[in-house]
């Protein structure tokens, strides 16, 4: 076959995009081509054409930076569009637009699930190209770190990649950190793929077809496998049911078993990664804070040495991986993880945890007495569950000062405001904190907050009924009128704050919080009620099901919380043991908040907190935590999900420590301000259990609440 | 004067070209981007091009009907490709007749095929003859008017 390759004139100016959008026509019929190549030069566009698949894929290697998108014919003698599209896919980030003359839907279909962009019937006309730069810019904007859907891994392939999660943002530094990662997943050459490329002419189009040991894991099969895996369960799920249940020709139970391998390792290597970051970004926190416990030191030390030890197995099992794949294990893992949550975990983590500093500590010796003394009030209000609202004092350092130690409630009040002002207010902290904030507060207290709050609320569209419902609920028992708006505000707060962090994947996952968001509200208002151990998972993430949160319950209070966030979904449990004054935070950590001697997890809690929660889609996260070790993390959530376990974590340690400096609230605030502050969930969850310390018989938390979210979880 | 005349008839003809359903609003396109850009004589480029590939497929075609045994699939792709090539010019009717073609292929119909086959090359001939007439037209136009 002749080959046939034209070159456009010289790119004109990137910044008059899309003018000069480099594009790469292939078509193996000349007449499509110069058509095809005339009507994209009509646009503009900087065109390079060549009427063989083999050609193109050159070019494309190497020249990587040199298009920006690929048009490619799906039939063609030399190879097969959709192995091009695939092979295109896999090496490159780069958008592919399929042609052809079948618009059949299975073709099209077939086109789509390879990784096109879009598919285009011929006669392609000019109305349509003129259009496609979008997916040029769609690309960059949204998937710049972000997984290509399909994407071959051998052995990288994290289980949790959901095809409608793969825009996952990388956050691997420093909680602050917004920025991802530029790099793009590039350079994996495979000698796989220069054989497909000389083996010309061969119709190759089951990404299955194993004909050498290897196994391409394309996107559909993947996808197969994850399926299974779901449909397995995540404790049953061995290689050989998955096989039987995929049900692809030529797969092999060792394939499998090594991509289910693969996938749990990669699992584990992304919850360290993002773990150890945010433990490291703590215990600087908490450094400048100067904790005034010693047992706060302490406990920094013990971390300090298990993160030590986490860094030291990430890297050696980054070390592996890379050795394995040739690839940068966690760059690839965010991507496939397409953690939503991520960004949200990491960063958040330790800024919540300063935010939850303050308020627990309430900047002031003096108001720290006078938040105590108001927890103490109001244990007094029969409902009992009032922590949340102490929570937002971190926002507002000025509204903090303002309240007056002698007004215990108006400071919570206050607090709660500031919080609202903030929208950082978690989604839990949202629903438990206004409803029983107003029933709580007393109408002093809200006067002053609620001015704030209103303004403070920007707009939260997805606010589900049920929550505003159960809300208004709450508040119904306080006579307050103020109280129900001031609910559905923070409520609605809370939504817009899931909503941002996630920047570019916001419509997906904001819709996603919401309707988390309002069936978690209901649950968590039951759970305050119940005594015992009481479990709380987040909804958000999936890991619902097998969650299994083995704490002891102690007789005495304990509270658990799953707070999520939409995007960043938090799982936030805590475990508080509060009859002696003590607290204890589920996962390990146990901080006093009201104590003034800071009592960890290690000598009241159970010697092994574990709560494993299996995302069944995703994976498995395992949180354990070690008690007597001070806290363990092995869980993520999936991708989807919010590793909420390793956040709740550590905001219930920060709140542990009494003596916070009122700067380190602030700054804390100033970040939760920038930022979504998961700890208010575990804030709340300390001042409930503060509260109920207070009181001889009030418990919180409930079983309820577990179930609610894994349900909330299943929905999302 | 001769020019206006060609011109005229060259009208004349694409309209009936248009009129009779030959070629369809693709074509009307790749026209207008002719007009409208530098790319002068792209239709006749194209129209060159579709002509000598759909000869080619076409021949392909009737070589494996040809067979004892016909490859059916074979006869599916390129079929495919001439569809592809044909709409790709706006020549509607033989992309028409492709379509047409396709339930005998489908059905594995020898006779169909060949009975379709001669629809789609009556097809083309048809636009080819369109075609060539065209072109010379053009050349006539552009040999007389640059004076």
């Amino acid at each position: 076959m002749r080959t046939d390759v034209r070159r456009g004139a010289a790119a004109t100016g990137r910044d008059q995009f899309p003018v000069g959008m480099r594009v790469l026509a292939v078509d193996d019929d000349p007449v499509c081509l110069k058509v095809l190549e005339t009507l994209l030069r009509r646009c503009q566009y900087h065109v390079t054409a060549t009427n063989q698949a083999v050609i193109a894929l050159r070019m494309l290697r190497e020249n990587r930076d040199m298009f920006d998108l690929v048009i490619s014919d799906v039939h063609m003698p030399d190879m097969d569009g959709f192995k091009l599209l695939e092979l295109v896919g896999l090496e490159m980030d780069l958008p592919v637009i399929m042609l052809s003359v079948n618009g059949e839907t299975k073709t099209v279909m077939k086109g789509i699930t390879h990784g096109a962009c879009d598919y285009l019937l011929k006669p392609v006309r000019i109305e349509e190209l003129r259009n496609i730069w979008q997916h040029v810019v769609r690309r960059k904007f949204s998937t710049r770190d972000s997984v290509n859907l399909d994407t071959y891994e051998e052995c990288n392939k994290p289980p949790s990649a959901d095809s409608d999660y793969v825009f996952g943002q990388v956050t691997c530094g420093s909680p602050d950190q917004s920025g991802r990662p530029s790099k793009k997943r590039k350079e994996y050459h495979s000698e796989e793929e220069d054989e497909d490329e000389d083996s010309s002419g061969q119709d190759n189009d089951d990404p299955s077809a194993p004909k050498r040991p290897r196994v391409v894991w394309s996107v559909e099969l993947h996808r197969k496998f994850v399926a299974a895996l779901n449909h397995l369960g995540i404790d049953k799920a061995v290689p050989k049911r998955i096989l039987e249940l995929m049900n692809v020709e030529k797969l092999t139970r060792e394939n499998v078993a090594s991509h289910l391998q693969a996938s749990h390792l990669i699992y584990f290597l992304v919850v360290i990664s993002r773990l150890v970051p945010c433990v490291f970004h703590t215990c600087r926190a908490l450094s400048v804070l100067q904790p005034a416990a010693r047992h706060s030191e302490i406990t920094f030390a013990k971390y300090r040495l298990y993160l030590r030890r986490l860094s030291a197995v990430a890297s050696q099992q980054a070390g592996i991986v890379a050795a394995l794949g040739g690839r940068d294990p966690f760059l690839r893992m965010d991507a496939f993880e397409g953690l939503q949550g991520y960004q949200a975990f990491t960063s958040p983590a330790a800024l919540s945890t300063f935010s939850a500093h303050g308020l627990l500590n309430s900047p002031r010796n003096n108001q720290t007495a006078v938040v105590i003394q108001g927890v103490a009030t109001s244990r007094s209000i029969p409902t009992g569950s009032s922590s949340c609202t102490t929570n937002p004092l971190i926002g507002d350092a000025a509204k903090y000062h303002l309240s007056l130690p002698g007004n215990q409630h108006g400071n919570l009040g206050q607090g709660l405001a500031t919080s609202l002002g903030q929208a950082q207010l978690q989604q839990k902290w949202m629903n438990e904190g206004s409803g029983d904030l107003s029933t709580i507060l007393s109408g002093n207290s809200r006067a002053n907050g609620m001015p704030r709050m209103l303004p403070s609320v920007t707009s939260s569209p997805l606010l589900p009924p049920d929550l505003v419902e159960c809300t208004q609920a709450k508040v119904a028992i306080q006579p307050s009128v103020r109280a129900p708006s001031a609910s559905v505000e923070l409520l609605e707060g809370a939504i817009g704050a899931s909503s941002g962090p996630l920047e570019s994947r916001v419509s997906q996952q904001s819709a996603l919080p919401s309707s988390g968001f309002s069936a978690n509200m209901l649950p968590v208002h039951g759970s305050f009620s119940n005594n015992g151990a009481s479990f709380s998972s987040n909804g958000a993430t999936r890991l619902g099901d097998a969650f299994s949160a083995s704490f002891r319950p102690t007789n005495d209070l304990t509270v658990a919380r799953g707070t999520k966030v939409g995007a960043g979904s938090f799982g936030g449990t805590i475990h508080l043991s509060p009859d002696t004054e003590q607290k204890y935070v589920s996962f390990g950590s146990s901080d006093s908040l009201l104590d003034p001697k800071l009592v960890w997890s290690s000598s009241q809690l159970p010697s092994n907190i574990g709560a494993h929660y299996h995302s069944m889609s995703q994976r498995s996260n395992n949180c354990s935590i070690d008690s007597s070790h001070g806290g363990r993390m092995f869980g993520q959530t999936s991708a989807s999900a919010s590793t909420a376990a390793p956040q709740t974590k550590f905001d219930i340690l920060f709140s542990g420590d009494t003596s916070m400096a009122r700067n380190a609230s602030e700054s804390g605030a100033q970040r939760l301000q920038s930022e979504l502050s998961s700890s208010t969930c575990s804030f709340d969850g300390l001042l409930n259990s503060m509260i109920k310390v207070e009181k001889d018989d009030a418990a919180f938390g409930g079983d309820d609440l577990g179930c609610d979210f894994y349900s909330l979880g299943a929905c999302i | 004067m001769a020019v206006a005349a060609l011109k005229v008839q060259l009208n004349a003809l694409l309209s009936n070209m248009f009129a009779t359903g030959m070629v369809d609003e693709q074509f009307q396109q790749l026209q207008s981007l002719e007009e409208g850009g530098t790319a002068s004589g792209f239709v006749a480029e194209v129209a060159t091009l579709f002509i000598e590939d759909a000869d080619r497929i076409i021949a392909d075609i009737a070589a494996l009907l040809d067979q004892p045994v016909v490859d059916f699939d074979k006869v599916d792709a390129h079929v495919h490709q001439l569809k592809g090539s044909s709409s790709s010019v706006g020549a509607q009717k033989v992309k028409l007749a492709c379509m047409h073609f396709r339930q005998f292929y489908e059905a594995k119909s020898k006779e169909g095929c060949l009975m379709a086959l001669a629809l789609v090359r009556s097809e083309f001939c048809d636009v080819r003859n369109k075609f060539q007439t065209m072109m010379q037209l053009e050349q006539q136009i552009e040999a007389c008017s640059p004076k």
